[in-house]
């Protein structure tokens, strides 16, 4: 570190003046995961820089070395961790959890490309925080429950709690890139008191008789803690946008190289799934913009509010596709005809999604084969 | 999975405010680039519109999203004006011929809601039902989630429902459910027993229902001096303990300390020593298990005592799981 300060301290004086640039990194690690780093800065120890351009093509520069960004690129400065969380399994349960411990490994050599790093360009937006990216983690466990891919019944099992760890773990590696070490079922009782919450809902119903003033406060707390944030169509169309945009190619080679065809059958519907995953691509990659309905001629607010649902409900569909990815990548041969059909509807939801979305009008979308019908 | 549960047609039915039956057809078939709920009324194109807004707002409070079918609804005469209580039977057409739903026997349902996006239901008109009949509102299926027994999320009050085996040798073997509601105590911490009533029960069982719920709380750590409890059976009148393990694990999602199943949870298990948290054999173990065998669903989770695992019938296991239901067989309720 010390070594390394000379140095630079050197080069600088040497060259042209040049001060390492005010950085925070106290933070880093413990309650933030990722921070994005100015020019110039020497990547603290430890951590890792990931250099993103705007293709989202990254590289990454290792500690000690100084930051230096080339023409259209983004810094961040990233901490490996470990990292700890709390994740609830089940939104119906708050009192019953998940301990996740999970770091960020350097990067792989044999990947194309490195998972964490597509995260950062695609999602990150600005800062990591562990907070924030711990409800990503919750929100992909709970689709992945809900929907019954991975399990975690009442009196889990041993064997049970072993599967889903791996299934959990694969998921955790396929959709954000980081491995987890250790997850262990923890009682949140503490942290999220039930009756509490329940008293708050009471209390928050319009038909509730006024509570006490000590019952008000605990109600008034949950609710200041999340606020609702608004749906603002121009910000979620394009971040949903530059999700597909980005990850979709990534996703491709990922199932390219996640199943080897068995036989000429396989193999078919390997490529089919390919080929559709490419025009899903292209179509996300040639969009029309979402304020027109055609060359300067604006779109109306409620069909712009339409557009940029069906774009999160394409992202939502790009979220279930990295899901399946991890259970391509831990299933055996046996479950290949159910994933590849699971694949199909995501395909197709897709597919659905992004084509409603080129769309101008609701009238458009369902009128397609309409006429022929009695 | 429901990739082999789902049907190609499904009938709902539901009592009219006249006294007659309105059959809701759902058919499913290929999307082929068309709408994915198409409805149809005779002579009421406004019921239609309001059937395809039911049904895709209810779709909302599903995980999983399928573009792939089409679901063609029709209803077999125009309801009376006004009368929204076909609208349950519409949701549950819908969700059956889709395998999402995997009822048992013939479904007959009035319910209407404000609020389908959140799976609520808000209530009915009808009056006076036959048993057997799906009903909707607070008093009786509040959410769609009910139908597994699942406490919803976004109520106040919490309950949570669990089924055991009944068995008399009798034609009327079948699964009961048990229902426990909790409320928060106003004031936590009074030192008072927890207020437990069980009502339609004679006082032995009470007693009993309370004595459980206490000593499985009492293992939980937490349960204690917070909650107002209600239990309900959905038959009142039977004999035997089997149905504590039932009602210990009802309490345990009730009150947000389980992990969920995505079914219903059937259990059967007594214990002399709840506030260990042990779970111990039961009678009749070869009729029990043939009953969850023939009415597991889709998602069901089934607990039984672990004494029972060396007894079990041969290929009950593969049976349920084929089914997309799990077994397991337990020594004690908690995480692992």
């Amino acid at each position: 570190m010390l070594g390394s300060l000379i140095k630079s301290t050197l080069q600088g004086t040497l060259r042209f003046p040049q001060r390492q640039p005010e950085f925070d990194a106290t933070r880093l690690g413990s309650a933030a995961i990722a921070l994005p780093a100015p020019n110039g800065l020497v990547v603290p120890a430890a951590c890792a820089a990931v250099l993103v351009d705007r293709s989202g093509r990254s590289r990454r520069q290792a500690a000690g070395s100084r930051i230096a960004v080339l023409e259209g690129e983004s810094a961040w400065c990233v901490h490996p961790g470990p990292y700890t969380c709390e994740l609830l399994p089940f939104a119906g349960a708050p009192e019953i959890g998940l301990r996740v411990h999970f770091a960020i490994d350097a990067s792989d050599p044999r990947a194309t490309h490195q998972r964490f790093d597509l995260f950062l360009a695609s999602e990150a937006g600005c800062t990591v925080e562990l907070t924030g990216f711990a409800g990503l983690a919750q929100t992909a466990l709970q689709r992945e429950l809900a929907q019954g891919n991975l399990e975690l019944p009442p009196c889990t099992t041993l064997e049970e709690w072993n599967a889903f760890r791996s299934g959990f773990n694969q998921l955790m590696y396929t959709r954000f890139g980081v491995t987890v070490d250790d997850c262990v079922p923890v009682d949140l009782g503490a942290a999220n008191d039930y009756a509490a919450m329940l008293d708050a809902r009471l209390a928050a119903r319009p038909d509730a008789i006024q509570p006490p003033a000590a019952a008000r406060e605990q109600a008034a707390a949950p609710h200041s803690a999340t606020p609702q944030q608004a749906f603002v169509p121009a910000c979620e169309d394009a971040r949903a946008l530059r999700r597909l945009f980005l990850e979709l190619p990534c996703l491709m080679c990922a199932v390219r190289m996640a199943v080897m065809p068995a036989d000429q059958g396989r193999f078919r519907q390997h490529q089919e799934l390919l080929r559709r995953l490419d025009l899903v691509s292209l179509s996300v990659g040639t969009m029309p913009a979402l304020e027109l309905a055609a060359p300067g001629q604006p779109l109306a607010q409620d069909e712009q509010l339409r557009r940029a649902r069906h774009s999160r409900r394409a992202a939502a569909a790009l979220d279930e596709a990295w899901a399946l990815l991890a259970r391509l990548k831990v299933a055996g041969e046996g479950p290949l005809d159910a994933l590849f059909d699971e694949a199909d509807r995501i395909v197709a939801n897709l597919e659905a999604e992004a084509g409603a979305r080129r769309a101008v009008s609701a009238r458009e979308v369902e009128a397609d084969f309409e006429p022929e019908e009695a | 999975m429901n990739v082999a549960a789902s049907l190609e047609t499904s009938v709902c039915r539901s009592i009219a405010a006249d006294g007659g039956m309105l059959a809701i057809t759902a058919t499913r078939r290929p999307r082929a680039g068309r709408a994915d709920v198409k409805c149809s009324v005779p002579g009421a194109p406004a019921v239609a519109e309001r059937m395809q807004q039911v049904v895709r707002l209810a779709r909302h409070a599903e995980a999983r999203f399928d573009s792939r079918d089409q679901v063609v609804l029709s209803l077999d005469r125009a309801p009376g004006d006004g009368e929204r209580d076909w609208e349950l039977a519409a949701v549950l057409a819908d969700r059956i011929v889709r395998g999402v739903f995997t009822p048992q026997r013939e479904v007959v349902a009035n319910g209407w809601s404000d609020a389908w996006h959140l799976g609520r239901i808000d209530g009915r008109r009808l009056a006076g039902a036959p048993a057997g009949v799906l009903l909707g509102g607070a008093d009786a299926l509040p959410h769609l989630g009910a139908l597994n027994g699942q406490p919803d999320p976004g109520a106040g009050i919490s309950s949570a429902r669990a089924w055991f085996p009944m068995h008399s040798g009798g034609e009327h073997d079948g699964l009961g459910w048990v229902e426990v509601s909790v409320r928060p105590l106003a004031r936590l911490g009074e030192g008072e027993d927890d207020p437990v009533s069980v009502p339609d029960v004679d006082a032995v069982r009470q007693a009993q229902v309370a004595a459980v719920l206490a000593g499985a709380r009492h293992f939980d750590g937490r349960g204690q001096g917070r909650w107002r409890t209600t239990v309900r059976f959905g038959e009142p009148r039977f004999s035997g303990d089997s149905y504590q393990l039932a009602l210990v694990m009802a309490d345990r999602m009730a009150r947000g300390r389980e992990f969920a199943a995505r079914g219903r949870v059937i259990a059967t298990g007594a214990s002399r020593a709840w506030h260990a948290g042990r779970v111990e054999a039961v009678e009749a173990l070869a009729p029990k298990c043939a009953l969850i065998a023939r009415e597991a669903a889709p998602g069901d989770r089934i607990l039984l005592p672990k004494d029972w695992e060396a007894a079990l019938p041969q290929g009950l296991r593969e049976a349920l799981r084929a089914r997309g239901a799990s077994l397991a067989c337990v020594e004690r309720i908690g995480i692992i």
